[in-house]
């Protein structure tokens, strides 16, 4: 459990580190919270010839609140959204923070470290897509700025450059009367789900009048189920609606068969959540607070 | 005595001696220990399952600046012997090495070993290893295997292990008798392990100078251990040294680490300098040991009409993995327990045990009768629903009753004492009975899936080593023993030593509690020497730490040297204090612990009595000089050998039983079982710990409840294993307990000096009882519960899939009334 040989740099800053990319080339990996790239590389399934480490750079953690958007540095810790009170006003994302992994990984772990993983499993990018979210990334030409469903592209795959990072996600925030929720089943706390299921819907009295529905580890990327929102937006959210919606998700799903599951299971499984999630986000966009926590084996 | 302190130390609720330094991180572990000039081992593993090997070319590897030496499989031939089999002919002419020679035989096991300076120097040449290989089919499972049709161990003819037809009282009578007759055609006990929180690590030292091998290491059962390295590296076995520290658990996995052990040894001689391996995880998932996977085929249970199971016949298939190492001895094991808590009289199990390609077993918590119990926990069961009998008064008309101990098994064996009836009733009051049978019957009107269920086990203990030659009658074993030295130092300190080897059982705390009973002294005055030293010299053939005994075997033995220590303290007392011997009362003075005349009022500390023994002789009489304060004790369980042929005789000392009832409900939604009560009960005889009896429970459970729906060893068509790291095995975490309700009963052992009887591996109790609650749930919906291990996945395939557990095509009921 010893990884390869590996030059290691310390970015003063992120403009220095997306310098050292571009010199350095295809070899160099950049070092967020290293939740997933230091188990490869021990594993010698990632063998970077360098090591960019990110975490020395001051200014590239916070939560910000304004103009109606949160503002996250790349670097944020889940453990620090977990912790956020400004985040806890959008349920969804705090649902999503505090269930990632043990409390060790949400330690170390990063929001932005997260989503440039781009890891079929990985929480952040699912949640993200309910929500009117756009990540700001640095590169040699300077900054641009990427809408998350055009930023995931393939599993491990992003629209980011080699010689590009994450410097901040921003997420609009939801109107008053929108609610979300993040529902995953995790056989235990430091695994990946076997599925999972985001939903934000904005309610007007029982009518819903937009939806988001996204399905986490039942493909390449998180899926958005179009087809299970159309048939909640303008409805009545109520068994048929929702049975509908649940009918849709199921069959956007396009899981692969693991440890965690079968495919066959893991169609069922998702539908379930997204059954679940939607009766929560409801109630939440109506005013009530509802707590959430993932189910465990 | 002071106030407030216990008459007893024996039963009362001591804090662990070990919890000082183990809590606060100062424990000393295998991998703590550095020699000069080590160096460090890293294998390179076979990735097919099974496969020839056309060459192996080690040059690139060699030439990595900092690396010493490879080992190969064909290197190490010449130099060894193979392993020793425990079995007979045929399978005994297999070749056993610790390193792969001309053909690998499961996923992971090591084929050349690589020595270096720096353990990522070793993982550096690891990779430029060149090993060609030859893929070859693998036999996944145990009843493919068992029809030869190709072969893993050419030399043995044969994929059979080891072959027994175990039958008592008469069945043929009982059948035709019978008033229903269930068939079961398959049941299914899956394989998994024990994930110890260390994994195993070995540090060898072979001694040019003088020969002697020397290891630092965690293996918990190191007599057996060197009696297998002394034969295969052809030294004698006083020239191994094996030591252990503190163990972060093995559960019986870290039994059978001597292939690693030998080959660390091999290496250190090539090498010339002392060698570590410490296993990764991957590594152990893949290739330590795994627990034995059992398949029973073509149950027939005879029952009487008010249901009274009366007979049982079965086929039994063992599934051993690639290389016997601890087998056959799971062969005869599962006998100790061969009726489980059940009075039937007549039965027949044929057993066999086939080889196939995935990781050797070894003895795993609850080891060989754990996977019997379930079975027959099933098989009541299934009879239960079946015949429509509540599963509660099921067993309490099967159940060995109270009056009935000590109870004779039809095999020979003696359960020493219990009371399974009225633990049945505590487990029920624990977990409110008979409002959760109302909460059923409403939850089952709204159609939820809600069921209770009941598993009762038994944790056999100390075994009578005379069993092994039921499985091979030609080897020396019988019996049991354990070594314990207690004596009084230069100084007057008391020291105990022991040869066993905890691994967080609390041997230092227990072993303490007995001496300062015998002395009349606090515990915290005894000083316990722990883990296992072959040069401490008061190991025994069977000295380890396996296969829940240290209450009885352990602890006798430190009581028959505290008694021994005890006796010749007081042969001196007498002599100085000009007293008879029971005139003497051993109590704490105002100099430390002394022994005292009732008569005179004169007393003589535990420093002066060790002070005439060792530097104030001159004042001793020649009549004492046999006296040496320093006494060695040698305790012997008291059995006989079995009757080999009818395979009939008592193999274990202490029954400690287990009865666990689960209320589990299966979501209609997810399949997601989850478990919403929870009540252990656990009767282990006296209690000399109640806190370490108490956690041992707890472990047992959550190990228990993991294994019934977590972890599952699971190898794919071509014998990859898809479960080698903790995020595809995921052992039980905290999250996935549920509040265990914890009770107990005492009914003492007539067989050990204490009444204790041995705990700790609690007979797998979780896996039937969850089982148990699972049909309880489903058998509504036309699913009994064939395998051990079930998920949300696997509940799915039952209810939705229809793929597995459909009790129509599982079970038939023959009804002749």
């Amino acid at each position: 459990m010893y990884p390869r040989a590996f030059h290691y740099h310390r970015a003063g800053s992120l403009k220095e580190a997306v310098a050292m990319l571009s010199q350095l080339g295809g070899e160099a990996k950049l070092l967020a919270g290293g939740q997933s790239l230091i188990p490869l590389m021990k594993l010698r399934f990632a063998n970077p010839g360098h090591l960019i480490d990110l975490n020395f750079i001051s200014g590239t953690s916070f939560i910000k609140e304004e103009d109606g958007r949160l503002r996250f540095g790349a670097m944020t810790r889940h453990a620090e959204i977990e912790d956020s009170s400004a985040a806890k006003k959008i349920p969804i994302l705090h649902d999503c923070a505090a269930g990632i992994a043990d409390v060790q990984v949400r330690n170390r772990g990063t929001i932005g470290g997260s989503l440039a993983e781009a890891d079929p499993s990985g929480d952040w990018a699912t949640v993200l897509m309910t929500l009117h979210t756009e990540l700001h990334c640095l590169g040699n030409q300077g900054e641009r700025t990427v809408p998350i469903e055009e930023f995931i592209k393939d599993a491990y795959t992003t629209a980011l450059a080699h010689d590009e990072l994450v410097r901040e996600i921003t997420v609009r925030k939801p109107s008053p009367n929108s609610g979300g929720a993040y529902l995953a089943f995790k056989r235990c706390a430091p695994v990946y789900p076997t599925a999972s299921a985001a939903v934000q819907l904005t309610m007007e009295g029982e009518t819903c009048r937009e939806a988001r529905i996204v399905l986490g580890c039942v493909g390449l990327t998180p899926i958005r189920a179009k087809q299970a929102e159309s048939a909640l937006r303008g409805a009545a959210v109520n068994e048929k609606s929702v049975s509908a919606a649940v009918e849709a998700a199921r069959t956007a799903s396009d899981p692969q068969p693991d440890m965690r599951g079968s495919a066959e299971y893991k169609h069922t499984l998702v539908g379930a959540l997204v059954k679940r999630a939607i009766d929560v986000a409801r109630r939440r966009a109506l005013g009530e607070k509802v707590e959430l926590s993932h189910i465990y084996a | 005595m002071t106030l407030g302190e216990p008459r007893r130390w024996v039963g009362h609720a001591l804090p662990r001696k070990e919890e000082n330094r183990l809590l606060r991180g100062r424990g000393k572990f295998a991998d703590d220990i550095k020699l000069r000039d080590m160096l460090y081992l890293r294998f390179i593993r076979s990735p097919y399952a099974h496969a020839n090997i056309l060459s192996i070319d080690v040059s690139a590897a060699e030439a990595v600046p900092g690396v010493i030496c490879t080992l190969t499989g064909a290197e190490i031939v010449p130099l060894t012997q193979p392993f020793i089999e425990i079995g007979p002919d045929p399978f005994a002419k297999i070749k056993d090495y610790p390193l792969a020679v001309s053909k690998a035989r499961y996923q992971g096991e090591p084929v050349v070993a690589v020595v270096a300076t720096s353990p990522a120097i070793a993982d550096d040449a690891a990779e430029v290893v060149q090993i060609e290989y030859e893929a070859l089919d693998p036999l996944g499972d145990g009843e493919q295997a068992l029809q030869d049709k190709s072969l893993l161990h050419e030399e043995a003819g044969t994929n059979r292990v080891w072959n027994g037809v175990f039958e008592y009282g008469d069945v043929d009578r009982a059948f035709k008798d019978a008033a229903y007759i269930v068939n079961i055609d398959r049941l299914h006990f899956h394989r998994f392990s024990s994930t110890p929180l260390e994994n195993n690590v070995v540090i060898a030292e072979w001694n040019p100078k003088d020969e002697r091998i020397y290891y630092s290491c965690n293996n918990s059962f190191p007599s057996f251990a060197i009696q297998f390295l002394a034969a295969h590296l052809n030294v004698h076995i006083d020239r191994i040294r094996v030591e252990t520290s503190d163990i972060g658990g093995s559960f019986g996995i870290k039994i059978t680490s001597y292939p690693q052990m030998a080959v660390c040894a091999l290496a250190s001689k090539k090498a010339g300098r002392p060698i570590k391996w410490v296993e990764t995880r991957s590594e152990h998932m893949t290739s330590s040991a795994h627990g034995n996977e059992r398949t029973f085929r073509d149950t027939r249970v005879a029952l009487a009409k008010d249901g009274v199971i009366t007979a049982i016949t079965s086929r039994h298939i063992d599934d051993c993995g690639a290389y016997p190492r601890y087998e056959p001895l799971g062969c005869v094991i599962w006998s100790q327990v061969f009726p489980g808590v059940y009075r039937f009289k007549n039965a027949r199990i044929d057993f066999m045990q086939a080889v196939t390609n995935k990781c050797p077993v070894g003895p795993n918590r609850g080891y060989s009768r754990m996977q019997h119990l379930w079975f027959l926990e099933r098989v009541v069961d299934i009879c239960a629903h079946e015949l429509g009998i509540a599963p509660d008064e099921m067993r309490l008309r099967n159940y060995v009753r109270p009056e009935e101990f000590p109870y004779t098994t039809p095999n020979g064996c003696v359960y020493d004492s219990g009371n399974y009836p009225k633990m049945l009733q505590v487990a029920k009051d624990l977990i409110g009975w008979d409002e959760w049978k109302k909460k059923q019957a409403a939850a089952r009107k709204e159609g939820r899936l809600l069921g209770i269920g009941i598993g009762t086990t038994l944790d056999s203990g100390t075994n009578n080593f005379g069993q092994s030659q039921i499985v091979n009658p030609g080897l020396p074993y019988s019996g049991n023993s354990q070594g314990a030295n207690c004596k009084l130092d230069i100084y007057g300190e008391v020291v105990v030593a022991v040869g066993s080897c905890p691994q967080g059982q609390g041997h230092e705390t227990t072993a303490a509690q007995v001496v300062a009973d015998v002395l009349n002294i606090h515990p915290d005055l005894v000083t316990v020497r722990t883990g296992f030293d072959t040069e401490r010299n008061v190991h025994t053939g069977f000295s380890g730490t396996y296969a829940s005994q240290f209450a009885v075997s352990g602890l006798s033995a430190v009581h028959g040297a505290a008694q021994k220590l005890k006796a010749e303290m007081k042969r001196l007392a007498a002599f100085t204090l000009q007293t008879k011997e029971d005139d003497l009362e051993f109590s704490m003075g105002a100099q430390g612990p002394e022994v005292r005349a009732r008569g005179n009022g004169k007393s003589i500390n535990y420093w002066g009595l060790a002070n005439l023994v060792n530097a104030n002789t001159a004042a001793l009489p020649p009549e004492l000089y046999e006296v040496t304060l320093n006494c060695r004790y040698i305790w012997r369980a008291p059995f006989k050998v079995p009757d080999k042929q009818k395979k009939y005789g008592n193999l274990t000392l202490t029954y400690a039983s287990q009865l666990h009832i689960c209320v589990v409900e299966v979501d209609r939604e997810t399949f997601i079982p989850r478990i919403l009560d929870y009540g252990a009960v656990d009767d282990c005889g006296t209690v000399i710990n109640p806190p370490i009896v108490e956690g041992q429970v707890y472990g047992a459970t959550a190990h228990g409840i993991g294994a019934a729906l977590m972890e599952n060893c699971v190898y794919d068509a071509v014998g990859n294993m898809l479960t080698s790291t903790f995020s595809d095995y995921t052992p039980i975490t905290a999250v996935n307990m549920p509040a265990v309700k914890y009770g107990h009963i005492e009914t003492p052992s007539p067989h050990s000096y204490s009444g204790a009887k041995g705990m700790g591996e609690g007979g797998a109790a979780p896996i039937h009882t969850i089982s148990a609650a699972l049909q309880d749930a489903l058998f509504a919906s036309g699913i009994v519960i064939a395998d051990s291990f079930n998920n949300a996945d696997s509940l799915f395939r039952a209810m939705v899939a229809k793929e597995i557990g459909q009790a129509q095509k599982l079970v038939r009921v023959e009804r002749r009334v």
